[in-house]
């Protein structure tokens, strides 16, 4: 399922993921239209433009929240043509898992953005990593993210994206255990409680990272 | 109460004395007759009093009887100029009566005198016992004449009906002591006179014994009565009245004066007796020709002059005579004494002076200020800075006060088109001084109104138009200081014209300001409209069509890849990339033309991406409970922006503190920085931007940054 004003885009998109051996159940171009689809016939994820008619502000999250409630086995990807961490922490607070956060320009990596659709669709978390990147960059006093090596700031930043330890063993090519412990290193040298379930793993990472 | 009331209301309506040339002649016809008649009168009186006097003094100058002579010329004469001036006036013929009185007398004893210092004694001349006769018993009833014509003073009536059984007891008794006298010589030995009575009746001693019992007490009785009536009425006198008595007192007192320094220093009554025609002219001027001298002057001066003559012989002679003594200098001239006191009176001559001046001012003038301390008052007002509308009622109130004006109304313009602008007694409401424009001629037009232009530099700038008690003139004082004060007023209302002009061009500027400051805020407005729309623009338009580009671009790099051609891969896959930071940059571009978020999610979200991305770590601490104006959001957020960026690139901080609040309607932004201070010079164009959006606003931007203290950029913002 697809939301977005911008036929061309909607277009473009479908056809790649339709490549990507997706089915395209339907295209909206508002908000309104997406929930009358999405109530007709639930996809196994919605893809939607944050920015669309009729206020250009943030009707495709009101959507999103909305879809939740009548769909809730609905993945949810948002797209932005810039991603904020304001959006971030309300889609990770205002959601148990299921939702993504990417930038539009994503969709023209192929193999990422596939992936992410269906992690968003397993009912992962996915955060864009521009975003990622600027929250882990950003300048702190007395930074305790100075007292990381750079491995496990790597492994930080794709915990923050919602990448799951599987995952990151596999992005990284080092082995579960390896992973396990440079998690719980990290979490130990930020003082993070260690969480159970990757959502509030990422939950947990943003909003420190955010402080 | 009622009866004095009315009283004084029957005599305010009356004019004063001698204003009215025929007030006791009905008709025209009747009118010429009765002048003739009336000045065949005055004449056949005055020779015949002439004849008696010039008669009188033939037979030689007595000092006994000096005084009936000159109470016969001097009344006699300022009878008839009274009456020949003022014929309607009754005090006129009083005076004649008193004068032909005295006249008779006067002859009468001066013919006994005479014939009692000749040798043949009362033989001397015809009937002499029968002339003198006549020059002494009329003398209660003259006493009593003379009383009314005082009492009568100035108008020649009575000051009210309730007066004339006074005058009915005093004749009555005049009556009773003249026929005594008549019939005894009662009243011979004490005037000196020697000549027999020509009657012979019976109880002589009885009657003189009575008579000195009696006739003192009776004629002490008669002088009260005048002198109680005189005080009664100079009490309740007021305008011209008041001015005329006034002049008889000062007469009457320059009299006494007389006769207590010729008793004094020479043990004479004689300049006494030689003052009494000054009364009789005083009397005079008074009722004919008070309007043109001004008596409160006269009196000042001669106090003035009075007790600084006293003053200065009473200094002269404590020193010469009482120093001398105390240091053992012989009596007699001695120059060095003479020096010394001359010295000391020198000296103290000046502050003695204005201290006598200001005294005989609070006498003669009364809590009216002289015209002196009236303009001095004035002066200090003018000095003392207040509103142009006060400055005009201090200037009417001491012109009233000045003046002794009962109304006074300040008039400002030109001579077509003059307004008033204060009166005094102040009105409680300004309703009376909203009176339609009126040209200098028709101000005057109330009648008894006094009317002075204020010229000032040539043209005239107003008016002041005045009206005094009724009854009551301008004097010639008055007139000089109205003119004093006009010329003041002139002062005044050239400045208060420039006031009004400096009033008018500040609220014109004012206004200038306000509209200055809509078009600002309206250009900021338009601008920020402007960011936003191209901002959507990029959005809906560039970025998406890049975007949707470089899906077209992954589609392309699939097909490639399938062709196998590494270098075509590689090409695409740099297109891609290239693209890819294209929509970076883009992104950034809008973000700087203007922040998305700033729209969406308001001021505080936006100012936290700004901390994100901010190269320096920054405390962020913000809580505005709700959205604000787009333009006080913008303008908060560029400040911020700015401010970031300038600490960053000159401060040297290592951190930032950015406060936001919302207080009083007011957001206060703070943004402080731990850096080495002295930024003011950093500021460039940027500030300058700032600054003026925040004056858009009605806001207030400050930065405080000493060198080495770090600095704090303040913002302040309505957002209301």
């Amino acid at each position: 399922m697809l939301a977005d004003d911008a036929v061309l885009f909607r277009e473009g998109t479908a056809r790649v993921l339709i490549d990507a051996g997706f089915e395209v159940t339907g295209q909206a171009g508002d908000a309104a239209e997406l929930l009358d689809l999405v109530s007709r016939d639930p996809p196994a994820a919605a893809i939607i433009d944050i920015r669309m008619p009729p206020g250009h502000s943030a009707e495709g999250l009101e959507a999103a929240v909305e879809i939740r409630r009548i769909a809730p086995d609905v993945g949810l990807l948002l797209l932005s043509q810039h991603v904020e961490t304001h959006h971030a922490m309300r889609l990770m607070t205002e959601f148990e898992g299921g939702v993504g956060y990417l930038l539009k320009d994503r969709v023209s990596d192929l193999a990422t953005f596939v992936s992410d659709v269906r992690r968003v669709a397993n009912g992962d978390c996915v955060i864009d990593a521009e975003l990622v990147a600027r929250l882990v960059d950003k300048k702190r006093e007395g930074d305790p993210l100075a007292d990381l090596t750079e491995r496990e700031r790597t492994v930080l930043a794709f915990m923050a994206q919602g990448r799951s330890n599987s995952a990151l063993s596999a992005e990284l090519c080092l082995s579960g255990k390896t992973i396990e412990a440079h998690v719980r290193s990290i979490f130990m040298k930020l003082n993070l409680s260690v969480d159970a379930g990757d959502h509030r793993r990422v939950l947990a990472v943003l909003a420190f990272l955010r402080r | 109460m009622t009866t004095k009331a009315s009283f004084a209301r029957a005599r305010t309506e009356r004019p004063p004395a001698g204003t009215r040339a025929t007030d006791e002649l009905p008709g025209p016809s009747h009118d010429g007759r009765g002048r003739r008649a009336r000045r065949i009168a005055a004449w056949a009186v005055g020779l015949l009093c002439a004849a008696l006097v010039i008669g009188g003094f033939s037979l030689g100058v007595r000092l006994p009887n000096l005084h009936n002579g000159l109470i016969a010329a001097s009344f006699t004469a300022v009878g008839l100029f009274v009456v020949g001036r003022r014929p309607g006036n009754r005090e006129g013929w009083l005076f004649i009566a008193t004068g032909l009185a005295h006249a008779v007398m006067f002859f009468g004893r001066q013919y006994g005198f005479f014939a009692a210092s000749t040798a043949e004694g009362a033989d001397a001349l015809p009937a002499t016992t029968w002339v003198t006769w006549l020059g002494v018993w009329p003398l209660p009833l003259v006493l009593v004449l003379a009383g009314v014509t005082l009492m009568c003073f100035p108008d020649g009536r009575l000051p009210s009906p309730r007066w004339r059984p006074v005058v009915a007891v005093m004749m009555a008794t005049g009556a009773v002591l003249a026929i005594c006298s008549a019939l005894w010589p009662v009243e011979y030995a004490e005037n000196s006179l020697s000549v027999p009575h020509p009657l012979h009746v019976g109880g002589y001693d009885t009657a003189q014994r009575l008579w000195n019992v009696i006739a003192p007490a009776a004629y002490l009785l008669i002088q009260l009565a005048w002198a109680a009536c005189v005080v009664v009425r100079m009490r309740r006198a007021e305008g011209d009245e008041a001015r005329q008595l006034r002049w008889f007192v000062y007469a009457v007192a320059i009299g006494a004066a007389a006769m207590a320094m010729g008793l004094i220093f020479f043990g004479s009554a004689a300049p006494g007796v030689l003052a009494v025609p000054v009364v009789a002219v005083a009397a005079g001027v008074a009722i004919v020709k008070y309007r043109l001298y001004d008596i409160d002057l006269v009196i000042n001066k001669t106090l003035v002059v009075g007790a600084m003559a006293a003053i200065i012989t009473a200094g002269y002679v404590a020193v010469v005579v009482g120093f001398g003594r105390l240091v053992g200098v012989e009596p007699g001239p001695n120059p060095v004494l003479a020096i010394v006191a001359t010295a000391i009176v020198a000296i103290a001559f000046e502050p003695a002076r204005r201290r006598v001046q200001r005294t005989a001012d609070r006498l003669v003038y009364g809590d009216r200020p002289s015209p002196y301390e009236a303009l001095a008052r004035l002066s200090t007002q003018l000095s003392g800075a207040g509103r142009h509308a006060d400055l005009f009622s201090e200037l009417a109130s001491t012109v009233a006060g000045g003046v002794g004006a009962a109304e006074v109304t300040l008039w400002v313009g030109a001579d077509e088109e003059l307004v008033a602008v204060a009166s005094w007694p102040p009105s409680d409401h300004g309703s009376q001084l909203a009176t339609a424009p009126k040209n200098l001629a028709s101000l005057g037009d109330g009648g008894r109104t006094h009317v002075r232009p204020i010229v000032h530099q040539g043209s005239l700038r107003g008016a002041v138009t005045l009206n005094k008690p009724p009854g009551e003139v301008m004097t010639s004082s008055d007139d000089r200081l109205l003119h004093d004060l006009a010329a003041q007023a002139g002062l005044v209302i050239d400045n208060a014209g420039l006031a009004v002009e400096l009033q008018h061009r500040l609220h014109e500027i004012s206004l200038q300001a306000a509209e200055l400051q809509a078009a600002g805020k309206r250009i900021v407005a338009a601008q920020d409209k402007a960011r936003r729309r191209i901002e959507r623009d990029l959005h809906d338009g560039a970025q998406q069509r890049l975007v949707t580009l470089a899906l077209t671009l992954q589609s392309l790099s699939q097909r490639v890849a399938s062709a196998r051609d590494d270098t075509l891969v590689a090409q695409v896959e740099e297109a891609r990339v290239q693209l890819s930071q294209a929509l970076a940059e883009l992104r950034e571009m809008a973000r700087g033309i203007h922040p998305a978020i700033l729209t969406q999610e308001g001021l505080e979200a936006a100012l936290g991406f700004l901390a994100e991305r901010a190269p320096l770590p920054v405390q962020l601490d913000v809580c505005l409970p709700r959205r604000l104006g787009q333009d006080v959001e913008a303008t908060a957020y560029f400040v911020v922006s700015e401010a970031l960026t300038n600490a960053a690139k000159h401060s040297g901080a290592s951190s930032i503190a950015v406060v936001g609040r919302l207080r009083d309607g007011r957001l206060c932004i703070e943004v402080t920085d731990n850096g080495q201070g002295g930024a003011d010079g950093h500021w460039g164009s940027g500030l300058q931007g700032l600054l003026d959006r925040l004056a858009t606003l009605n806001g207030r931007l400050t930065v405080h940054s000493p060198v080495g203290g770090g600095s704090r950029l303040s913002a302040e913002l309505p957002c209301e």
